[in-house]
């Protein structure tokens, strides 16, 4: 647990000035007798203090290449320029400043400004605001955030894959390696080719992801880092495609023998050590003696209850990835004719070679060399489109994980153009970020498009698109809290801290294991921590932190699901489709009413200025812009209408709320 | 993270009271509401709006209600309805006799089993998509996910050509996940299916904060629609006005005298234990609540079949809980004379390899598989269709993906044969334009 999360006391006196603030606010206004109280709700104090430290260290970014970002940027606008001259198109309007700055927020930042920070960008004078803007953003825990987000429903990300699999410590690595920016090709090379425990070595969560399925494994990986769809021909070949059966194995061939240690379900014997797990060492003998120590305690009592968590617990200790090569053979029903043989398949990649210099390394090392390479345009095709649709709304190739010869991009000359630009970046996927944001592109007023038109979407500007989930729970987020940051999930190290075993320092007696199990449960356990968020930093049941601190996958009825959050299994599973229960929780659920406290930023906001400029503090608040002549004659009838300066600023921000405007990005 | 029930519970409770005395007064005022917020007549707001051109239905107050079961992730054929016992692919999973000679089922399934008289199980369904969402999608659609086009999904025809019941209600509910729905494709926002999460929660939100007055609800309302005006001028049409609609819509259902049927805490404990304390049973149970009180089509979401590691240990629990809760919904509609109305389908989206792989599990087949019908329109008792010996391929009475979506809109009385147009002017048949197996049909 971070210190944050743990200690600090209340900062009392800014608490006590916005009470004192508030309180007197509302005595001005006598409440009428008959309305009844609000209720019984506070926001939680941890959210309500100004931060006191920047909540992660993010990698400086070099200020001194701003010109050559420039020069990169206005390559893809002179690009577009001339397309759109030949088809006739004329693009939209560029974004005035009040515009541009909600979306540099949203999209680098991943919520709205606050009002102070949108009032200051406004105010400033200077012609290279823009860009400093997007470079100050692209250093600051916003833009980590984000781009979590956007890769935690990529890679499926969740705390747990199997029970037995604790993969909390590869949460935070993703989100460190963000924060560092680490080069694309290397972030990725280790994934697919880390070893050891997850607290070890974090990076094995990808592969733990879709631990016991290998061919779901390169199924996702493919799809998710080339962009291609070999899924199909897991069980025949592609009707519609050039994949054969015999591909898709040849390439499941080099990562086959990954393995993880202890296999099983908690309660069973471990069903594949021995056949094909590697003799196990001294420190898996240890866990497997204490896995057959729990079962036969357990025997021995009245209850015979086996305590599955603590077999679960020790099972964690006991995975570890490593790899070892292995045979694999087609499977005896294949519809491959040439298949029926039961030699072992030999791996081979789908198309060019494994580089050189791996072909000495293991398989799924020459796999990953191979995947990753710069060579391997593809590699660098792939995360060019994906950073494109995320900014633009719309991929060149759709969908971003279908690039085949049937299906080719709307603009060829753009994707390779911008495959061009990541190798020259080194897969530097911020600075590649950098640059598609300092286009003139980017910077125009959105203009509607309907991906199922069937239509090409010409990249005048980006695409109208409705906030993502985490976009807007961090946007409401901002208006509620002073510390959007006061809770933040374990780093890697407070969790090996509190979960391992030490299997390697010699051998741990029953009893050691299970006083190490008994303290987990009582501080980093999941049940554990969740309660803990709840009563520090919750309000009305809902945890008032960041999107990309909260457990994944959230259940189903969460605001963030309700709104689209992924499901974690599918590969890119955010949604933006309207339904129902978000609009009842738009207006009844706890969420939006939790800025209509006493303590919320947006309050504090307007009690610290003077209560005729309420209505445009709320607006540049909320939709961060100043209210025209007409907004504001109707914000000011509503404040008649309602009688009391409270009442008629929180029909008014709940009425901003609940705008399409707030809600989509123009 | 725990939904903290406790709390939000505290709130929506101290609510409740005064929500139900007041839920007469609460219709007349929201259909005010409505006014003032969509600048339209109540009249106009509530009207049933079911004839936007695709077909000409049967009268709202009449016609088939569609409850369909989605076995999420790919359910295992080999040990649910089309198990080989004594073939080494049958693994550790044992068989029972149904009612109709000859036919068994997979062991856990033993109420179904004695209720096969009423059913219509479908053993060769085929399909050449082996990865979930794309077989997920074609077997909601009839279509094969193309990037042109989003495809409605059949709840949506039907309740397009059917209609919405008399009410408030919505027309459609998704039990479960709602993500990866094709929802109303191409049709109509309003048909979209209204998706409740959890059945033991049901659909929250639809109290207002107790110090929030009807006036003053209806003001904010009518004040966001105003400063919104610009930006919906500037860019109308597509998602913003789906979200227009979906505003339209919730302010409708909350005027609904008949929200109770979304809460299955108001059945009895012995009904709630008959339908069985899962995701699948309390959907089952919900679903026979919102049919009975107007929802015209229900679909309830059961995941995790995808049994890749470890089946013969998990199915056995799943397929008890699937036993449980579908057996109980077709009695429970029988008891209710509902069954005679409500057609009951039970789909996934593939099959699972009959060779059992190095991790006790199946792989993704779609070679071949089994889906189910019963209720109206369901001839009980026959089993179309044959797998070869291992439960590998098809061997007689092959049915696709389409065929199957044909079956089911002919049993619910949709016209399948009827061509239409989708707005991109690609033809577009209920379906997928399929044949309908007739031996199924009553």
């Amino acid at each position: 647990m971070t210190a944050k999360v743990l200690g600090g006391l209340p900062r009392l006196p800014v608490i006590l000035l916005c009470l004192a603030a508030l309180a007197g606010l509302g005595a001005e206004q006598k409440r009428p007798a008959s309305r009844k109280p609000s209720p019984p709700f506070q926001l939680p104090a941890a959210v309500q203090q100004e931060p006191a430290t920047e909540p992660m260290p993010v990698a400086p970014l070099g200020r001194g290449t701003r010109p050559a970002i420039e020069e990169a940027a206005a390559a893809i606008d002179a690009l577009l320029a001339a397309r759109h001259r030949e088809q006739g198109l004329i693009p939209s309007a560029a974004l005035d400043d009040a515009q541009f700055v909600r979306r540099a927020y949203l999209d680098l930042g991943g919520r709205i400004p606050t009002h102070d920070e949108a009032a200051a960008f406004l105010a400033e004078n200077d012609p290279g605001k823009r860009g400093a803007l997007i470079d100050r953003l692209l250093e600051s825990p916003d833009y980590v955030s984000r781009f979590y987000n956007v890769w935690a429903d990529t890679l499926r990300l969740t705390e747990r894959p199997q029970k037995n699999l604790w993969c909390e410590p590869y949460l935070d690595w993703v989100k460190r390696s963000i924060a560092a920016n680490r080069p694309y090709d290397q972030w990725v090379y280790e994934m697919l080719t880390a070893n050891g425990k997850t607290w070890e070595n974090p990076a094995v969560g990808y592969q733990l992801r879709d631990q016991g399925m290998p061919l779901p494994f390169v199924d996702n990986t493919v799809r998710v880092f080339l962009g291609t769809q070999i899924g199909c021909a897991q069980c025949h070949d592609h009707p519609f495609d050039s994949w054969t059966q015999q591909q898709f194995y040849e390439l499941a061939a080099f990562t086959s023998g990954t393995r993880s240690g202890l296999g099983g379900k908690p309660g069973k014997p471990a069903r594949d050590m021995g056949r094909r797990g590697e003799p196990a060492d001294a420190a898996q003998k240890n866990i497997q003696g204490l896995l057959r120590e729990t079962r036969s305690r357990a025997e021995a009592t009245e209850r015979k209850k086996v305590d599955n968590q603590f077999l679960q617990f020790l099972q964690a200790n006991g995975t570890r990835v490593s790899f070892r090569e292995r045979p694999l053979q087609l499977p005896h029903d294949s519809q491959d004719s040439a298949a029926t043989s039961d030699d072992p398949v030999a791996p081979q990649v789908l198309w060019g070679e494994v580089p050189t210099e791996a072909r000495a390394l293991d398989q799924r090392a020459q796999f990953a060399a191979w995947l990753t390479s710069g060579d391997n345009r593809q590699f660098a095709r792939t995360i060019a489109n994906r950073m494109w649709k995320l900014l633009m709304g719309v991929g060149i190739v759709e969908p971003i994980d279908d690039f085949r010869p049937g299906n080719p991009p709307s603009d060829p000359e753009l994707m390779e153009h911008l495959t061009d630009l990541v190798l020259r970046l080194d897969f530097d996927l911020r600075a590649f970020v950098r640059v598609i944001a300092s286009t003139a592109t980017w910077q125009r007023r959105a203009v509607p498009h309907d991906p199922t038109s069937g239509l090409p979407f010409a990249f005048t500007s980006p695409a109208l698109r409705r906030m993502s989930a985490e976009q807007l729970w961090d946007s409401i987020l901002t208006l509620v809290a002073h510390d959007p940051w006061a809770y933040q999930r374990p780093t890697a190290e407070e969790f090996a801290a509190g979960v391992d075993l030490n299997l390697s320092a010699g051998k741990v007696s029953w009893e050691d294991a299970h006083e190490t199990y008994e303290r987990f449960q009582k501080t980093l356990a999941p049940q554990r921590t969740r309660r803990l968020m709840l009563r520090r930093y919750g309000y009305m049941g809902q945890v008032l932190a960041r999107a990309s601190e909260l457990p994944t996958p959230l259940p189903l009825g969460h605001f963030l699901r309700q709104f689209g959050q992924g499901d974690r299994e599918t590969i890119d599973g955010g949604r933006t489709v309207a339904t129902i229960p978000q609009i009842l929780a738009m207006f009844n659920g706890p969420i939006t009413h939790s800025m209509l406290q006493r303590g919320s930023m947006i309050q504090d906001e307007i009690a610290a200025h003077d209560p005729g400029r309420a209505i445009d503090i709320i607006f540049l608040s909320v939709l961060t812009h100043s209210p025209d002549a007409e907004d504001r004659m109707l914000a000011m009838e509503e404040m008649t209408a309602a009688g009391d300066t409270i009442t008629g600023c929180n029909n008014v921000i709940w009425a901003l709320l609940n705008t399409r405007e707030f809600i989509f990005i123009q | 993270m725990p939904r903290a029930r406790a709390e939000s519970d505290v709130w929506n409770e101290a609510e409740k009271v005064s929500y139900r005395d007041s839920r007469l007064a609460r219709r007349g005022a929201m259909a005010g509401i409505a006014s003032a917020f969509l600048g339209v007549t109540a009249v106009d707001a509530f009207r049933a709006d079911s004839s936007r051109g695709l077909a000409d239905g049967p009268s709202p107050s009449t016609g088939t209600n569609i409850i369909t079961l989605f076995m999420r992730g790919a359910m295992s054929h080999l040990d649910t309805f089309d198990p080989k016992p004594g073939r080494e692919e049958q693994g550790e999973t044992g068989v029972i006799q149904t009612k109709t000679p000859g036919v068994v089922f997979g062991e856990s399934l033993p109420k179904l089993a004695g209720m096969s008289d009423r059913l219509a199980v479908i053993r060769a369904v085929t399909t050449q998509t082996g990865a979930h969402e794309q077989g997920q999608y074609l077997m909601r659609t009839g279509y094969q996910p193309i990037n042109s086009i989003r495809h409605p999904a059949f709840g949506a025809c039907a309740l397009h050509c059917l209609g919405r019941r008399p009410g408030n209600l919505p027309g459609y509910v998704l039990v479960g996940n709602g993500n990866d729905h094709p929802g109303c494709g191409f049709l109509d926002p309003s048909l979209s299916p209204v998706p409740v999460a959890d059945p033991q929660v049901g659909l929250e939100n639809t109290v207002r904060p107790a110090y929030l007055t009807e006036q003053n609800f209806a003001r904010r309302l009518a004040l966001a629609d105003r400063i919104d005006r610009d930006f919906k001028a500037t860019y109308g049409g597509g998602q913003i006005e789906a979200y227009n609609q979906m505003y339209a819509e919730a302010v409708r259902l909350l005027g609904s005298d008949d929200l109770e049927a979304f809460d299955i805490s108001r059945e009895t404990e012995a009904v709630r234990d008959r339908y069985g304390r899962s995701q699948l049973g309390r959907g089952c149970l919900l679903a026979r609540r919102l049919v009975e009180s107007g929802v015209r089509v229900v679909e309830v979401d059961f995941n995790g079949w995808d049994m890749h590691r470890e089946l013969f240990e998990e199915l056995p629990t799943k397929a008890a809980i699937l036993d449980k809760a579908l057996g109980t919904l077709l009695d429970d509609l029988d008891d209710r004379g509902l069954l005679q109305s409500t057609l009951v389908v039970l789909a996934t989206e593939f099959g699972r390899t009959p060779k059992i792989n190095e991790n006790g599990g199946r792989d993704h087949h779609p070679a071949v598989f089994s889906c189910l019908l019963a209720g109206s329109g369901v001839r009980g008792g026959v089993v179309h269709g044959a797998s070869d010996e291992r439960g590998h391929s098809p061997d007689s009475g092959v049915v696709s993906i389409a065929d199957f979506n044909a079956t089911v809109a002919a049993a619910a009385g949709l016209p399948s044969d009827k061509e239409f147009h989708a707005p991109n002017g690609r033809p577009f048949k209920i379906g997928g334009g399929g044949t309908a197996i007739r031996e199924v049909l009553a």
